[in-house]
């Protein structure tokens, strides 16, 4: 088994990077009603290691007793019939999904589903709770229709039903829901707190971590704790007595983008756009996502550009983004960022030295 | 090269057959000539390969022409008495009718050599006709060669792998060089027939046109222009002397040389009353009028007796008004008399003797000796007639059968002509079938009808290559009818070489129809444009006729809907009507695109270019988005940096990604008002900033516009997530891990990889295998996602995740998986082997139930009890079970969640597969769990 799954905190009571946001909701639920709760925070914060702790808290260990099931549902729209396919992990207290791996069809699923929790509430025989959990994941991805849909079925059906939702900017989630929910912020943990548990897992395994090795790791991961500990045992993969000038190595998708990035910063003209384009095609064909890409495509080019261009080549990259996400090719887009890029560096470039 | 050259005889053929869509398709292809020029070329070297190659072309079509007279000596022979005959009657006819008179012996000329292939025809095998074919192909593209290089461009070719061949067809036949001065000299408007009568060759490179234009300027006058010099030339036009083929043979044949100064010279010398040319020529009014006004002046002058019918229909003129506004021209003017047909005399000369040859060849059976005699084994009962739409087929067998006697009974494509219906009682009046059977057999079919017999009756078959279409059978019942039928029968059809009629064709006897020349054409519609009162000159009418490709019917139709509008139609009309008609041509995507990229595109009016993006809106857009950075822009001007390229690449990007969002907004919440503003963003505003001349960007590449490459990257990419889903899914369902589809792919993948082939790389090998399995078997991971892991991590100019490890490691482990496949705990979803659907229920709720019923009884139960009950519990059973007792807590929740699952069972909520039950807090060794069969999988490398 991998650490990052291993040294995973299962209770609220073994969490070590957010003791007092445990401390808390372990008093929420069990001195008091949970309302809807809203986890936002960047990714490998520990967002859902705490919603897991949270539900183990509430129904007991119960709550790790999944299935997985690709669940259709078969839904009138109007002059339409729709067939929605989606898995879920569901045990007896608990539903936990992804919406948006529906498409644009996240609002009928959103629906459908709380109607059926609600009418099959539990049998309060024995059970503490009168109410079921509903677990989104990524919410900051759900359409907007399908946002505004998730309000009324949050204030209708709140009596046999709570809502925990998960996502990673509460930015793009709609106020209306946001002042629906508790909001529990989880911010990323420090490079000490991560160094603290990387120190734990090393100890666990048996490990010996040249000083300054656990440090560098945490540097690298950029306050992602998943990162860090992934690394962490990558390195262990790699090479084994560890040494102080170890290379950590990154992702291999990173590479590929700071590599295209050379490109670019190399020469701008037609043919590196076209290859450069055949390049895009290969990371998204992987199954990256356009928008990390984009992201990251741009902190590789900010590190290589001078100060001048740095303000307009991110009002580029955030125009860009933003017209990509309403619209559906994400390569029209990817590559029209790549040739404004071009365009402006080229013209600096022959500015600058003639 | 000779290749080459076949590819073109063939594709010319393919534009034959479409007839009616060929003279719309010279145009683009002419253009896509443009924009497929090699690196340095320009929009003009384009259009002279074009003629470079028709000129080779002409070379081997005259060979060939000269090969097919040799057999028929005896026909020459006898036209050129004919000929001579002709030129003792021009002795009688007044002097100014002389050069009428000397291009009429020109025609019969050619018509003679027509007549020579068909006897020839008749008798050669099958094998043979297609030679004969391509024959007939040459001398047509020769004559056509003639007329106009520039317009005979093959017809569209048809696949992408054709169209390379083409296209490097045309980059290999070399550059023809610029004018010197081209654009810079003033085109002269002349009289409309100053050049009649005057026969030209054009030679190398004119000073300020291009050829095509200066033949446009030659015909426009009444000049005619061919394209090899012979007795006839009067003029070989050539700036420069540069001894070449057509210059010897102009010096040796006595001809003029005459420089393009001098071809304008004679043209201004027409009109010496006006010394200030007009600036503005292309008004359609003015040319008219001063077509107009020096029409007038030759008839003043020219009192020449109208023929015999004149007379007539002056006495008349009510009359003559009233025909002509009610009856189309072709119904008119059909011919009367077989000898009026155009062209193909012998083939209707040989129908004529097969049909009077057809009653005692066949039905004579009085005579048994002279039927022996007789009878040749090589006639046939049938007639095939084929050839191109308009050139008289049908017309000739209906005038042969009026001729001799018959009586003919017409069946067409708008007739049901399927097999004849079995069922008697219907009688014949139930179908059209049983008609023509009965009429084939002289014998009635239905009961109750009386016996009717023609002595002398023709069945004619018309279109029956459009037979097997909604008639089944057809042709075979058509076959049928031939072998017992006792009156001749006559098929009509376009294509013999149609898959639909391989069979009829050996009960046929095959007569080839021709198309007629231009010549042969433009008398006839002289004589039509004469009885209705109309100005035209012969030029004219033969630029018609070549247009039209032989199609008289279409010839008429043009003429008559022209004369709608105007009563004077000079060369530069039909020459424009036939351009409007290019424009409703269906355009192919690609050819759109080239379009819109092209030279002349800056050109094109707002609404063409909407209508070539809205040819096809989804395809077009794609393939622009694809090859958009291939084309220089003609607006960069010099651009040596790249800068100004650079921003009108990322302008059109710019743009090409609205028109994404654009078409979001369209498709999902269809707002269809927004379809023009699409193709605007998408096809109209990136070919605006970038069109030009197009460059490969990679060595190896062809200069072409490719495919979309969006479609399939957009297939694959779907392809990968849903196998990134099923990894997702297994994941999940090992219930070691929580975390969402992209987070395995952008961050446990590459440690998953590493764990994976790794310890194969460095460790022993059955250690190494022993870790990797243990670690599949963790987290469920099969080795259809082993395979997807090791391809989602595979990037151009990086090395394969699998190097370095050695095959028998591999095949290891592919053993040492399934090996340990009988003993692992199932706990995939789609690895469960579901029994009958009606067998579900019952065992769901069963196996609920006892597990439930068993704990609770028991209480603190026996550790082996346990183990013993498992083992001994069915295969089937698709919930797992508990490996060890639970506490009393645990027992509660369990116990509640079973009763929820039987009542979400009862409830049918849910009839997707499921999981098996995993292990609870504190499991005991695998050894305890319930082993169930996975399904088995065909053995996969690596």
């Amino acid at each position: 088994m991998l650490w990052v799954d291993k040294y995973r905190p299962k209770t609220l009571d073994q969490v070590m990077v957010h003791t007092d946001i445990a401390h808390n909701l372990k008093k929420l639920v069990t001195e008091q009603d949970s309302p809807h709760l809203l986890f936002y925070g960047p990714s490998g914060s520990g967002k859902k290691t705490l919603i897991m702790a949270l539900l183990r808290q509430m129904f007991g260990p119960g709550a790790e007793k999944v299935k997985v099931e690709n669940r259709t549902w078969k839904i009138d729209a109007g002059s339409r019939s729709l067939d929605l396919e989606l898995t879920t992990l569901s045990s007896a207290n608990h539903i936990e999904m992804s919406p948006s791996d529906a498409g644009f069809q996240d609002r009928y699923i959103v629906q459908e589903v709380i109607k059926e929790m609600a009418k099959n509430r539990p049998i309060d025989t024995k059970g503490k709770k009168g109410f079921k959990v509903l677990v989104l994941n990524d919410v900051d991805k759900l359409s907007r229709e399908a946002q505004h849909s998730l309000r009324r079925t949050m204030e209708k059906y709140s009596a046999y039903c709570r809502l925990i939702l998960c996502c990673n900017s509460s930015s793009r989630v709609t106020e209306a829901i946001r002042s629906r929910c508790l909001n529990v912020r989880i911010n990323a943990p420090s490079e000490e707190q991560i160094v603290q548990v990387l120190e734990f897992i090393g100890k666990k395994e048996g490990l010996q971590l040249p000083p300054g090795f656990a440090a560098r790791i945490a540097e690298k991961s950029n306050r992602n704790l998943r990162r860090a500990i992934l690394s962490f045992e990558t390195c262990r993969v790699l090479q084994y007595p560890f040494t102080n000038k170890q290379a950590i190595p990154p992702m291999d998708w990173e590479e590929y983008i700071s590599e295209i990035a050379s490109d670019i910063m190399k020469e701008q003209s037609p043919k590196r756009l076209f290859q450069v384009r055949g390049k895009l095609y290969e990371l998204l064909i992987n199954c990256i996502p356009p928008e990390i890409i984009l992201k990251r495509l741009l902190y590789e080019l900010l590190r290589k550009l001078d100060a001048e261009l740095k303000h307009e080549v991110c009002h580029w990259a955030a125009y860009y983004e933003y017209r990509m996400r309403l619209g559906q090719k994400a390569i029209f887009h990817i590559e029209a960022f790549v040739a404004k890029f071009m365009s402006i560096y080229k013209s600096f470039l022959i500015a600058t030295f003639g | 090269m000779s290749d080459i050259r076949k590819w073109f005889m063939k594709t010319h053929d393919k534009g034959n057959n479409a007839a009616s869509s060929k003279p719309s398709s010279d145009k683009p292809q002419s253009e896509k000539t443009v924009a497929f020029a090699v690196a340095g070329g320009q929009e003009s070297s384009g259009r002279r390969i074009t003629s470079k190659y028709f000129n080779s072309n002409k070379q081997k079509g005259k060979d060939e022409k000269e090969k097919q007279e040799l057999p028929a000596k005896r026909k020459n022979a006898k036209d050129s008495e004919e000929i001579h005959e002709d030129d003792g009657d021009d002795s009688v006819l007044p002097t100014n009718k002389k050069k009428l008179a000397d291009t009429t012996p020109t025609k019969k000329l050619k018509s003679g050599s027509g007549r020579g292939i068909p006897k020839k025809s008749a008798v050669l095998e099958e094998s043979d006709e297609d030679d004969d074919k391509d024959a007939v192909s040459a001398a047509k593209s020769a004559g056509r060669g003639g007329g106009g290089g520039g317009r005979g461009a093959p017809g569209r070719s048809t696949g992408g792998r054709g169209r390379g061949g083409g296209r490097g067809g045309f980059m290999n036949f070399g550059e023809r060089k610029d004018p010197p001065h081209k654009g810079e000299k003033e085109v002269p408007e002349g009289a409309p027939d100053c050049l009649a009568g005057l026969t030209f060759v054009i030679s190398g490179t004119l000073d300020s046109l291009e050829r095509e234009e200066a033949e446009d300027l030659i015909k426009r006058h009444g000049g005619r222009v061919t394209g090899s010099v012979s007795k006839k030339t009067n003029y070989l036009l050539c700036d420069e002397d540069i001894g070449g083929r057509k210059s010897e043979k102009a010096k040796e044949l006595g001809t003029s040389f005459l420089t393009e100064d001098g071809l304008f010279d004679m043209i201004r010398a027409s009109k010496p009353a006006k010394a200030s040319s007009q600036e503005d020529k292309k008004l359609v009014n003015k040319a008219v009028a001063v077509a107009s006004q020096s029409k007038v002046s030759p008839k003043s002058q020219v009192k020449v007796p109208l023929s015999s019918r004149s007379p007539s229909k002056q006495a008349k003129p009510k009359t003559a008004t009233t025909v002509q506004s009610s009856s189309m021209w072709t119904e008119k003017y059909r011919p009367k008399d077989p000898k009026d047909i155009i062209g193909n005399q012998s083939l209707v000369l040989q129908l004529r003797n097969w049909l009077k040859a057809w009653n005692e060849h066949f039905l004579d059976t009085g005579n048994k000796k002279q039927g022996k005699k007789q009878n040749d084994s090589g006639l046939k009962k049938a007639v095939l007639l084929s050839g191109t739409p308009g050139i008289g087929k049908t017309t000739s067998a209906k005038l042969v059968c009026q001729e001799l006697g018959f009586q003919a009974i017409e069946v067409n494509a708008s007739d049901s002509r399927g097999k004849a219906d079995s069922k008697i009682e219907k009688g014949i009046s139930g179908s059209k079938t049983n008609s023509v059977k009965e009429l084939v057999t002289n014998e009635a079919i239905g009961v109750n009808m009386e016996r009717s017999k023609h002595y002398k009756s023709v069945l004619i078959m018309d279109e029956v290559d459009g037979m097997s279409a909604g008639d089944r059978g057809g042709v075979a019942d058509l076959i049928a009818s031939i072998k017992i039928s006792k009156i001749p029968i006559i098929c009509i059809c376009n294509d013999r070489y149609s898959q639909k009629l391989k069979s009829l064709v050996n009960y046929c006897l095959l007569l080839s129809f021709r198309k007629p020349t231009k010549q042969q054409m433009a008398k006839r519609l002289m004589d039509v444009s004469k009885a209705e009162r109309l100005q035209v000159n012969e030029i004219a009418l033969e630029e018609l006729a070549e247009r039209v490709n032989g199609d008289m019917r279409m010839a008429l139709n043009q003429l008559q809907y022209m004369s709608l509008s105007m009563s004077v139609i000079n060369y530069d009309d039909i020459r424009q009507r036939f351009l409007t008609n290019a424009k409703d041509e269906d355009i192919s995507p690609f050819t759109a695109v080239d379009k819109l990229f092209g030279f002349n595109a800056g050109k094109l009016k707002m609404d063409e270019r909407i209508n070539l993006s809205m040819s096809d809106p989804d395809l077009v857009p794609l393939i622009i988005q694809e090859n958009y950075i291939n084309y220089r822009p003609s607006l960069a001007g010099k651009d040596d940096s790249g800068i100004k390229r650079m921003n009108l690449i990322a302008r059109a990007a710019e743009s090409i990604a609205d028109g994404d969002i654009v078409n979001v907004q369209i498709r999902r919440y269809r707002q269809w008002q927004l379809s023009q503003t699409s193709s605007l963003a998408t096809s109209i505003i990136p070919a605006s900033l970038l069109h030009g001349q197009r460059e490969i960007l990679e060595q190896g590449e062809r200069n072409f516009n490719r495919f979309g490459g969006w479609l399939g990257k957009n297939s694959t990419m779907g392809k990968n997530l849903r196998l990134l889903d099923d990894l997702h899914v297994h994941i999940l369902a090992s219930r070691e891990s929580s975390s969402g589809r992209d987070t395995i792919r952008m961050e446990y993948l590459t440690l998953l990889l590493k764990e994976m082939t790794e310890p194969l790389r460095t460790l022993p090998k059955a250690e190494a295998v022993q870790q990797v399995v243990e670690l599949m078997n963790t987290y469920s991971i099969s080795q259809e996602d082993f395979d997807t892991i090791v391809e989602l991590s595979k990037f151009k100019g990086h090395p394969n995740p699998l190097d370095g490890i050695q095959p028998a490691v591999k095949s290891a482990l592919t053993k040492a998986y399934k090996e340990q496949s009988s003993s692992r705990v199932v706990r995939v979803a789609d690895l469960i082997t579901l029994p009958g659907v009606k067998k579900v229920p019952k065992k769901r709720i069963a196996a609920i139930l006892e597990p439930a019923g068993e704990e609770v009884e028991k209480g603190e139960g026996d550790t082996l009890d346990e183990s013993e009950e498992e083992n001994s519990s069915d295969n089937e059973e698709l919930e797992g079970t508990k490996g060890e007792k639970l506490q009393s807590e645990l027992q509660s929740y369990n116990s509640k969640a079973t009763q929820i699952q039987l009542e979400l069972k009862g409830t049918g909520n849910s009839s997707s597969k499921k999981t098996s039950g995993g292990r609870g807090k504190g499991a005991s060794a695998s050894g305890k769990k319930v082993a169930q069969a996975p399904k088995t999988t065909a053995k996969r490398k690596w």
